[in-house]
């Protein structure tokens, strides 16, 4: 058997009861999966004002700006239900949350329409364009 | 401040954050309320890659992450350690069947595609058979023939360079309507992009059309294409000016970490060396090659170096 | 002292002012700088300056202020009202730089140290009181860095002005002294009635004097350390203190200006992820292509395993 023959199922009935939740994309490595205080720390510190997004991480100036999915996209986190026990095992994962936008957030810099994750919005229109079928 | 501590190797993931298209996920609305993520074989690098099922196999996409270092999300009241964001992108079966079809090609007989699509290092291939537009679009590809209920195919190197071409063509008219920069390699780097871009021929588009489209086929199918389109001699902007890893640590100084016009002015690299952070640093060195391009660009070949 | 204009926002710098006595646009007048809270882990850091005309040394002397660290909190507090009640010849104003501000600038890419910070807080202070019409003659400030530099530095930047930098300044001349007593009001107010813009609930108050070496201070900044966000934007994450707590307490944190090693750079240079080094394979072939530039340029790549 090939390590290529396993699977990943998205259960994807779960979107349904899955979370709307802030999404915030940070311009440095955290090294930890896990819980995280967001709501206590991060939110209330956020600044808002005309489209600039200003907050501290660790002592550090951070400006934002909010990111739509492009039109027709919608975006979805993904959880792992159970780790398997092998690498022959499918592995299984739902929809933990569901997201409309996110605010990425870069370090000092103010986010400009020439930054990677916003030039990335772009792809989606683009793909259809490379791969839509070809008609008679 | 203390000393920073290395980065440890990354830990493996059990949860992603990804973009797909709304019909992937209202597709729970359907019999098959599941999708499959699946290691497929990319035809352009002949190694696994990532794809997509869902709609019961009928749709097929690829997933394409943006990975920039150093990021990490907050999701809800959770930190996961791992920032890319997947994209999940509809992708053209047919590129994914090319690879079989020529390989059984090369023997000119007519075969039943189950004979022709299968694949011990990727088994999930056989799930492109269930998908609306790989049976049905394959005379774009393929000479046909039809024996009682079974069909045999062919491939056919020149219906297959029709089907690009076409493709190249939708995606030139894309590219024109978008803000994509497509001009001669000048944007080599996200720093600089110059919005009007009235040099701009037909055969920069086609040659970025060329360039994506060579994403999705085998190297020498693109060169194919290349020929086949009429395209100038390939001058690989890539390996005109290759990044050496022995290069020294700018000493093009650079002032501020915003101001970015100023690595369009000419005197910019008379400047006295300062002392730079290690952001500065990095700046300094992708402006580097960026610069050079846009020398060779705008003057007519001869000397770049003295400005 | 009212504080609100601060309080609305503790994260930013902020300038507290009294009014511009008349005298002090009419006369000759000498100004005094000094500031309160450069060393503790918690908290702003406050500049003083103050001033009155010259002719006036001996009234402010009579007021009996002195440096505000022989004092107690009390005593200060007497003193500061007695500025006020003297206030038609002396004049006073604060720059309070939040800790969140102090953090912000020591950490970022160009680093702008505290006596930079400093140097620059007491500049914008003798600006503003020149700005609203003070005759200014004569400033008098206790040394940040050393003495020679900021002395040619303020004299640079005022010319025409007799500029001494002294060391104790705050206890050899009056007018510093009170500075010093308007700036260590301030930032005696700015502490204890702090509002926290985290939701931490109710905080235990007891920071201790805020240095480094309290043990109430560290106890309480172990209290607070929150593993992925370190501190409540109060603590200096700039100071050693902090970030010892932080590299042994709290999760890791890697920023793309951390100090480059050799790796890294290299990987920098090829324009990938160091991670992609060490952990997602390149794709296979004797030959792997360079993605088209689309790609490249926006960061987008193939995913060989989830």
């Amino acid at each position: 058997m090939s390590a290529n023959s396993s699977v990943t199922v998205v259960q994807l009935d779960s979107a349904a009861q899955a979370n709307k939740e802030q999404l915030h994309l940070l311009p440095c490595e955290i090294e930890h999966n896990g819980p995280a205080e967001v709501s206590r720390f991060y939110s209330p510190t956020v600044k808002d004002h005309k489209h600039e997004m200003t907050v501290s991480f660790r002592g550090r100036p951070l400006k934002g700006q909010e990111v739509n999915c492009p039109q027709g996209y919608t975006g979805l986190v993904l959880k792992e239900v159970q780790r398997p026990s092998s690498d022959q095992e499918d592995r299984i994962v739902k929809v933990s949350s569901v997201f409309n936008n996110f605010t990425r957030w870069n370090l000092e810099t103010p986010p400009t329409s020439d930054d990677g994750v916003v030039m990335a919005m772009m792809w989606p229109k683009l793909a259809e364009a490379i791969h839509g079928p070809i008609d008679e | 401040m203390t000393t920073k501590k290395k980065r440890s190797p990354p830990t493996e993931s059990d949860s992603w954050v990804l973009i797909a298209p709304d019909s992937v996920v209202a597709s729970r609305k359907t019999r098959d309320p599941d999708a499959t993520f699946v290691s497929l074989r990319n035809p352009a690098t002949d190694g696994g890659s990532q794809y997509l099922f869902s709609n019961g196999d009928m749709q097929v996409f690829e997933v394409k992450a943006f990975s920039e270092d150093y990021r990490s999300w907050f999701i809800g009241q959770r930190v996961q350690r791992d920032g890319r964001l997947l994209y999940v992108t509809p992708v053209d079966p047919l590129f994914l069947l090319l690879p079989y079809l020529r390989k059984a090609g090369a023997e000119g007989k007519f075969q039943p595609l189950q004979q022709v699509v299968m694949d011990e290092d990727y088994p999930g291939c056989m799930r492109l058979l269930s998908c609306t537009h790989s049976v049905d679009s394959l005379h774009h590809v393929a000479d046909e023939k039809e024996v009682g209920s079974m069909k045999f195919h062919r491939y056919s190197q020149e219906k297959t360079m029709e089907w690009l071409q076409k493709k190249v063509e939708r995606i030139v008219r894309m590219l024109k309507k978008s803000d994509i920069s497509v001009g001669g390699g000048v944007k080599s780097s996200t720093f600089i992009r110059v919005k009007e871009e009235n040099h701009v021929t037909e055969v920069d588009y086609l040659c970025y059309a060329h360039g994506l489209i060579s994403e999705y086929i085998s190297e020498d199918l693109s060169k194919d294409l290349h020929k086949h389109l009429q395209l100038p001699e390939m001058s690989s902007p890539n390996k005109a000016e290759p990044p050496s890893k022995k290069r020294k640590l700018s000493d093009k100084p650079v002032e501020a970490g915003e101001d970015y016009t100023k690595f369009n002015s000419a005197d910019f690299a008379r400047k006295p060396p300062k002392k730079m952070t290690a952001a500065q640093k990095t700046l300094a060195k992708v402006d580097k090659t960026g610069m050079k391009t846009m020398s060779a660009f705008f003057s007519p070949k001869v000397k770049q170096e003295n400005n | 002292m009212d504080l609100g204009e601060f309080e609305t926002d503790n994260s930013v710098s902020c300038r507290l002012s009294s009014p511009i006595p008349d005298l002090c646009k009419n006369e000759d007048c000498c100004l005094g700088i000094d500031e309160a809270g450069r060393g503790p882990v918690l908290g702003p850091m406050v500049y003083g300056i103050c001033f009155c005309p010259v002719s006036k040394k001996e009234d402010l002397k009579a007021l009996k202020v002195a440096d505000s660290k022989t004092l107690t909190e009390t005593e200060r507090e007497n003193l500061f009202m007695k500025l006020d009640e003297a206030k038609s010849y002396v004049g006073w104003a604060l720059q309070i730089l939040s800790p969140n501000t102090i953090s912000n600038s020591m950490l970022q890419r160009s680093k702008y140290n505290l006596n930079a910070l400093s140097h620059d807080a007491a500049i914008g202070l003798v600006r503003y009181a020149i700005d609203s019409g003070v005759q200014l003659k004569e400033v008098f400030v206790d040394t940040v860095g050393p003495a020679e530099k900021y002395q040619e530095k303020l004299s640079q930047q005022f010319p025409g002005v007799e500029v001494t930098v002294r060391p104790k300044a705050d206890s050899l001349f009056p007018v510093v002294s009170a500075a010093s007593i308007c700036a260590k009001v301030a930032r005696d107010h700015a502490v204890k009635g702090w509002k926290f813009a985290e939701d931490l609930g109710d905080v235990d108050t007891d920071y201790g004097s805020g240095y480094p070496s309290d043990p109430k201070t560290k106890s309480w900044l172990l209290k607070y350390l929150d593993p992925v966000f370190g501190y409540p934007q109060f603590v200096r994450f700039s100071w050693s203190t902090a970030q010892t707590l932080l590299d042994t307490k709290a999760v890791t944190v890697h920023w793309d200006d951390d100090e480059e090693d050799g790796e890294k750079a290299a990987a920098r240079q090829n324009n990938t992820s160091v991670l992609s080094y060490f952990s997602r394979k390149p794709s296979h072939g004797a030959h792997p292509r360079e993605p088209h530039r689309f790609f490249s340029e926006r960061k987008l790549q193939s995913v060989d395993t989830l």
